[in-house]
């Protein structure tokens, strides 16, 4: 069976930043694929050339078996693409903005009116349909913004970074609305930088981390696999000699000790830590999750390589 | 769906879009109507001194200011691109079914019709309120016009693909209806140019169209006088098309007002 979407050896470099170094991706029917990185890591890039929008340096692109490049309007006409930047006309209805893009993918008449009333129901937008865009609030916007990625139920889903900045109704909203999608048996590309919104859609997961897949599977294997609990400890200053020659890895002033036992282990470090023991601002026991999968195989922690991106 | 259906979306869409802020038509008819106003009693000294005895001064005015006006058809057209990208829709554009020559077409096709309903307006108030007469073959001014419009709107998709911001394209805008105003002789009549302005004169659409307009108003002339000008028209609106295909790329990022 076709993958609706196959990503082979993809490269993409902007002047002599490379933002994707051969990159490869399946993501089949009824899939959700959780694009996961820290900001900067390429996962836009590689968003924008599966929609059509850039051209790859190297590799290929299917959907649905026609390649995007070669062929973009027909891939297109399966694709549903949100991009980062909410993206509607602020002097339009919300009824009209959607309206607009479902008769452009060639909706018409009854199916039309359907469609798009069923989208709007969807993302709690139907009591604001003859509202302006100009007139919604950032989470209204951004469930706008979705609904018109959508209108015309395609079967290959890409959202960049859906819920960046949308309050706590939208992305309870965006969440639900994104698994019955690939309930109904389109494929979707979720790209995100938190981790726990993956989680939840119980999401396949493919880690990007400069511009190379990393890590790919599902939740629980990659858990299994990469996960271990680990002990963070962060100081005052640089972490105390004693750790460093415990064998921990050490992060500036954070040092990380992966254990089977956390409370154990820090019971030992404190005694093993004595006076240095003064400086310890906190202790913290990372279990294992997505957190720990990225910590395993980048030697950095997600949220310091997102800040450091 | 086929490639007309997806056209005539994007240009419903279009007007749906000028209809929410219709400023900028408004100003397409309001500013000739006003200078006519102004400018009618200077330029019948001008027209009589220049062999035409019958003229009121709207023979000129009229038609000129309205050629004048036109131009800022080429801001609109530029400002429909830039706003996509100010708006941020200008990648949701792309990734839909429409090709990028289906895109073009939907956001300027409607400016050739704004543009022949601000002529057929501003004209129609010069009959009706400043006298002018117009002596010729009206029939001949749809040709004239039609290739005049078309020269301007395509010339603000070059202009599109030629700049980067906004601010960049809203410059060419107005300096060319000024400058081309003036030098294609809109504003004053062409006789009363200065030497070094009449020649460098017929690089400009506004020379070509306002040599038909003459010829059919003033001279009273029909479809054989305007041949010549709607030729050449149509020949600089394929000029400023090969621009804009040459130049125009789809992955640009261009910044937009909003």
């Amino acid at each position: 069976m076709i993958p609706l979407l196959d990503v082979r050896g993809v490269r993409k470099s902007y002047g002599r930043t490379v933002a994707l170094d051969g990159v490869d991706l399946t993501v089949g029917e009824g899939t959700i694929l959780g694009l996961l990185g820290p900001n900067g890591a390429g996962k836009t890039s590689l968003v924008s050339i599966v929609a059509g929008l850039r051209r790859p340096d190297a590799g290929t692109v299917r959907v649905a078996g026609i390649d995007v490049t070669r062929e973009a309007p027909r891939a297109r006409s399966i694709i549903g693409y949100a991009p980062q930047d909410t993206g509607v006309y602020s002097s339009l209805g919300v009824r009209e903005n959607v309206r607009f893009f479902a008769a452009l993918a060639g909706l018409r008449r009854g199916e039309l009116r359907a469609r798009v009333d069923a989208i709007l129901h969807a993302l709690g937008l139907d009591e604001l349909s003859e509202r302006r865009a100009s007139q919604l609030s950032g989470g209204e916007r951004r469930r706008l913004h979705t609904a018109i990625a959508l209108v015309h139920r395609p079967r290959l889903v890409l959202l960049d970074e859906p819920t960046t900045g949308a309050d706590v109704r939208t992305r309870a909203e965006i969440l639900t609305l994104v698994r019955a999608l690939a309930d109904d048996g389109s494929a979707v590309v979720y790209s995100t930088h938190y981790l726990h919104e993956i989680e939840e859609l119980g999401a396949s997961v493919a880690f990007i981390d400069r511009g190379r897949v990393v890590a790919q599977g599902d939740v629980a294997r990659l858990v299994a696999h990469h996960g271990t609990t680990a002990l963070e400890l962060t100081f005052d200053g640089d972490v105390p000699h004693i750790l460093r020659a415990d064998g921990a890895l050490v992060d500036g002033s954070v040092a990380r000790i992966p254990t089977d036992d956390p409370a154990a282990t820090a019971a030992h470090m404190l005694r093993e830590l004595g006076s240095a023991a003064g400086s310890l601002r906190g202790i913290e026991v990372i279990r294992p999750s997505l957190e720990s999968v990225f910590l395993s195989i980048t030697g950095r922690r997600y949220e310091s390589a997102e800040h450091a991106a | 769906m086929n490639a007309a259906r997806r056209v005539g979306v994007l240009v419903a869409h279009e007007l749906r879009l000028a209809r929410r802020d219709p400023t900028a038509i408004l100003v397409l008819v309001v500013f000739p109507v006003i200078m006519m106003a102004f400018l009618k009693p200077v330029f019948r000294p001008a027209l009589v001194e220049t062999g035409h005895a019958h003229a009121n001064g709207a023979e000129q005015v009229v038609p000129g200011q309205a050629a004048m006006a036109a131009f800022f058809l080429v801001s609109m057209v530029t400002f429909a691109f830039f706003a996509e990208h100010g708006w941020a829709t200008w990648d949701r554009l792309r990734a839909s079914a429409a090709t990028p020559r289906e895109i073009v077409l939907g956001k300027s096709l409607p400016f050739l019709g704004v543009g022949l309903v601000q002529f057929a307006v501003v004209l129609g108030t010069g009959v009706a309120f400043f006298g002018l007469d117009v002596r010729g073959d009206v029939v001949a001014l749809v040709p004239l016009l039609t290739a005049f419009v078309a020269s301007l709107v395509v010339l603000g998709v070059a202009v599109t693909a030629l700049c980067r911001t906004a601010q960049q394209a809203n410059a060419f805008g107005y300096s060319g209806m000024v400058v081309f105003g003036a030098i294609g002789g809109a504003f004053v009549p062409f006789a009363l140019l200065p030497a070094w302005a009449r020649t460098v004169a017929p690089v400009t659409p506004t020379y070509w169209v306002m040599r038909g307009l003459r010829a059919v108003i003033l001279d009273g002339r029909g479809l054989a006088a305007v041949v010549t000008p709607t030729l050449v028209l149509v020949g600089m609106a394929a000029l400023f098309a090969g621009v804009a295909l040459r130049r125009l790329r789809f992955d640009d990022k261009k910044v937009g007002w909003a």
